[in-house]
């Protein structure tokens, strides 16, 4: 579905992304994952063409990325920020459409539309009258959500969605993306550092660091075969409070 | 944008009918002294009782724009001086006589009268009590006190017959001289900021001040004695306005030119009742004279004023929205465009206007592309500055949605950055209105006329009747943008009163 060619990325001549190959399977959650500056950001960045690699190429659906055929590729796939990226001026369900009323679909349609998504994300058409000053942190991030599957997309790209959210609407957002995501069965590439959260949400993970892809593979098999000693360390260092207290149980 | 584009738009066109002018009359021009436009008034009125369309612009400025406007066609007709014609006019050519000053205006196309007959020369001023203290009866006198403080007018300080050739003919030892309006020199006279002016002898003033006029021992002014220039092809157009013009000759006194200067200046007379009675004396006439109500002023100079604002603002959005979202667009290119319009703001109004004349002439054209161009600097500056401020990750989610550039400008940036933009508009427009008062020394009218006859006159309501107007229009405006800021500013943007429920 998705597929990266030995990429290299540099920011004013560091290299942040070193000759970087990996493949998105169609229909998995794939999760990219490590410390802060590890490049997952600037990945997920060069797969909707918000970046563009020195080396390497990037195609989705079989498609070479190319700043012709970059704005055809985002209308078909999601894409969601941390903050929610929603536009300030505009009620939530007007962001919601913008895309939609853009490309002129059909009306009717579209309503159908909303109402699914509002069905899906728990989300009132109420609450879509207001602006995004006047929503929740977590209603801004579900109706992100909502405007990033207005098109009905193959794919969907997540920047640390929960990222900004406090712990208790986190874990329940957590729990419902997981939901929509089987409910859906599409194709999603998402970024965080929780591990948690990985390891709730992902068929598959990828671990990074510094620009370079350590693993790429299920829970299980990072836990049972570490390609790299940082990978356990990763994996074991986000344990550690569960662990503590299991300890402490005991 | 699209209402805010109509909201402006509505607002210009509203104003755009006035505009419409005659160009069959002939334009008359004066000086911004109360004599010059005495004496275009009595050559209006002498042109108009005989049948010939005239028009007076009244008060322009000063004798190189009236020069300008006179050789550019702009004007037909104005009066002068001899002695300005040879030391100001036609600076450095060898002129003795009246014949030659003929010959030599004759290269410009221009036609000069025979003199009106009095001599209105430059002469130096002091305050009774001044006098007294330093026993000054002689402009030599002034060489053993170099403490005293000089005050002339700017014309004086620069012309060719002005201060530094006249200090070098009296070897005058002083250093403390200061360039001021001619009227406000009576003003620091009397309040004793400045010791010595120039004056005109013919000046009402000195009579009322009392003012002690130093003799002109090493005869140093020349005459000065009062003409009227006209364009040559006018002889063409209008062939009879030689003779009215000549007829004019020979008649004005000095006494009768210094009771009319104080007609108007000391006893609140209007010019053109001034001019009026003296032409009915003289030639037995009686012209009808408009006499403009305060209500009738401040409609015709509301009219103007707004005519300037409305036009030049309305252009200067066009122009300088695009140029914004331009630099916006490419930072280099941005710097570029902010450096130019911020160095056409460093450009002093008078100067810039004074620049316009050669290429427009004088009255509206050259008033709107000064206004016009100061009111660049801030719509740029905001428009660019609310586009660039538009958080990244808002810019990311409009990019990454699909949108293209035009779309996301349209449907997104703009949006985001009209509180920018309208805050940049309401700052040019604040600017202009006070701006556009200068517009009055060009003689396109306006809430500057009142000001500038006020001034002249050294009539304060008069002075009010123009500074009133032109606080109150900038506070409507002001007020009408903070209202369209509400209306147009999307409900998510604006600051809350109450917290969400």
């Amino acid at each position: 579905m998705i597929s990266l060619d030995h990429i290299t990325k540099s920011f004013n001549g560091n290299e942040v992304i070193h000759d970087l190959s990996l493949e998105i399977p169609q229909g998995k959650t794939v999760v990219l994952i490590g410390p802060s500056g590890c490049g997952k950001s600037t990945l997920l960045r060069l797969m909707v063409g918000l970046l563009w690699p020195e080396k390497g190429n990037i195609s989705i659906f079989q498609e070479h990325l190319t700043k012709n055929n970059i704005e055809n590729l985002r209308q078909q796939v999601g894409f969601v920020l941390q903050d929610g990226g929603l536009f300030p001026h505009m009620t939530a369900l007007q962001n919601m459409r913008l895309m939609a009323d853009y490309l002129q679909h059909d009306p009717q349609k579209t309503e159908y539309r909303i109402h699914e998504l509002c069905e899906l994300t728990h989300i009132s058409s109420d609450q879509l009258k207001r602006y995004p000053s006047e929503l929740s942190g977590g209603q801004v991030q579900r109706v992100a959500l909502m405007r990033a599957l207005m098109l009905d997309p193959e794919i969907l790209f997540l920047d640390e969605p929960l990222g900004a959210l406090d712990p208790l609407n986190r874990v329940s957002l957590q729990e419902e993306m997981k939901t929509i995501f089987s409910q859906l069965g599409k194709t999603v590439v998402l970024v965080t550092h929780d591990m948690g959260e990985a390891a709730s949400l992902a068929d598959l993970i990828v671990i990074m660091k510094d620009g370079y892809l350590l693993q790429y593979d299920t829970l299980s098999n990072l836990s049972a075969q570490p390609a790299d000693p940082f990978v356990t360390e990763f994996i074991n260092a986000q344990r550690k409070p569960w662990q503590q207290l299991e300890d402490q149980i005991k | 944008m699209k209402y805010l584009i109509l909201y402006l738009t509505a607002f210009c066109l509203g104003t755009l009918p006035i505009c419409a002018e005659s160009n069959l009359e002939l334009q008359i021009g004066s000086k911004k002294f109360t004599e010059s436009v005495i004496l275009s008034e009595v050559i209006t009125q002498h042109l108009q009782s005989n049948g010939v369309k005239a028009v007076h612009k009244d008060q322009l400025g000063g004798t190189r724009l009236l020069w300008k406007a006179l050789v550019q066609g702009e004007l037909d007709i104005y009066p002068d001086y001899t002695g300005t014609i040879i030391y100001e006019i036609l600076q450095g050519e060898d002129i003795s006589s009246d014949a030659d000053i003929k010959v030599a205006l004759a290269r410009y196309g221009v036609s000069m009268t025979e003199p009106l007959g009095f001599n209105n020369t430059y002469a130096l001023g002091v305050s009774p009590s001044t006098a007294r203290k330093f026993s000054l009866k002689k402009i030599s006198d002034l060489s053993q006190h170099p403490e005293l403080r000089f005050g002339f007018t700017n014309e004086f300080m620069d012309r060719e017959d002005g201060w530094p050739s006249f200090r070098d003919h009296y070897q005058l030892p002083q250093t403390s001289v200061r360039g001021l309006d001619h009227d406000l020199a009576y003003k620091g006279l009397e309040a004793g900021s400045i010791d010595l002016i120039d004056l005109y002898s013919t000046d009402a003033e000195i009579a009322y001040y009392q003012l002690s006029v130093l003799e002109d021992d090493k005869n140093y002014f020349p005459d000065y004695r009062a003409v009227i220039l006209y364009r040559t092809d006018l002889l063409d157009r209008e062939p009879q306005v030689q003779t009215y013009l000549n007829q004019l000759s020979g008649i004005v006194s000095e006494t009768e030119m210094i009771k009319m200067n104080s007609d108007v200046k000391l006893d609140g007379k209007s010019e053109p009742e001034v001019a009026q009675d003296f032409l009915n004396v003289k030639f037995n006439t009686l012209s009808e004279i408009e006499i403009s109500t305060r209500l009738s002023r401040l409609i015709s100079t509301t009219r103007e004023h707004l005519f300037l604002v409305c036009i030049s603002l309305g252009a200067a959005i066009l122009v300088a929205i695009p140029l914004g979202i331009w630099g916006a667009k490419n930072a280099t290119l941005g710097q570029v465009i902010l450096s130019i319009v911020g160095i056409i703001q460093t450009i002093p109004s008078l100067a810039l206007l004074v620049f316009m004349i050669p290429l427009l002439g004088i009255g509206g054209p050259p008033a709107l592309v000064a206004l016009f161009l100061y009111s660049l600097l801030p719509i740029v500056r905001n428009t660019l500055s609310g586009l660039t401020g538009i958080p990244l990750d808002i810019q990311e989610s409009a990019r990454v949605l699909g949108l293209p550039a035009s779309a996301r400008l349209r449907l997104i940036e703009i949006p985001l950055a009209t509180r920018s933009i309208l805050a940049g508009i309401k700052t040019s427009a604040v600017i202009n209105v006070g701006t556009a008062t200068l517009g009055a020394l060009i003689g396109a009218g306006g809430y500057g006329q009142p000001i500038l006859t006020g001034i002249r006159l050294d009539d304060t309501s008069l002075i009010l009747e123009g500074a009133i107007p032109a606080a109150v229009l900038a506070l409507l405006v002001q007020w009408s943008f903070d209202f369209a800021e509400r209306t147009l500013l999307s409900p998510g943007l604006q600051t809350k009163q109450e917290t969400s429920s």
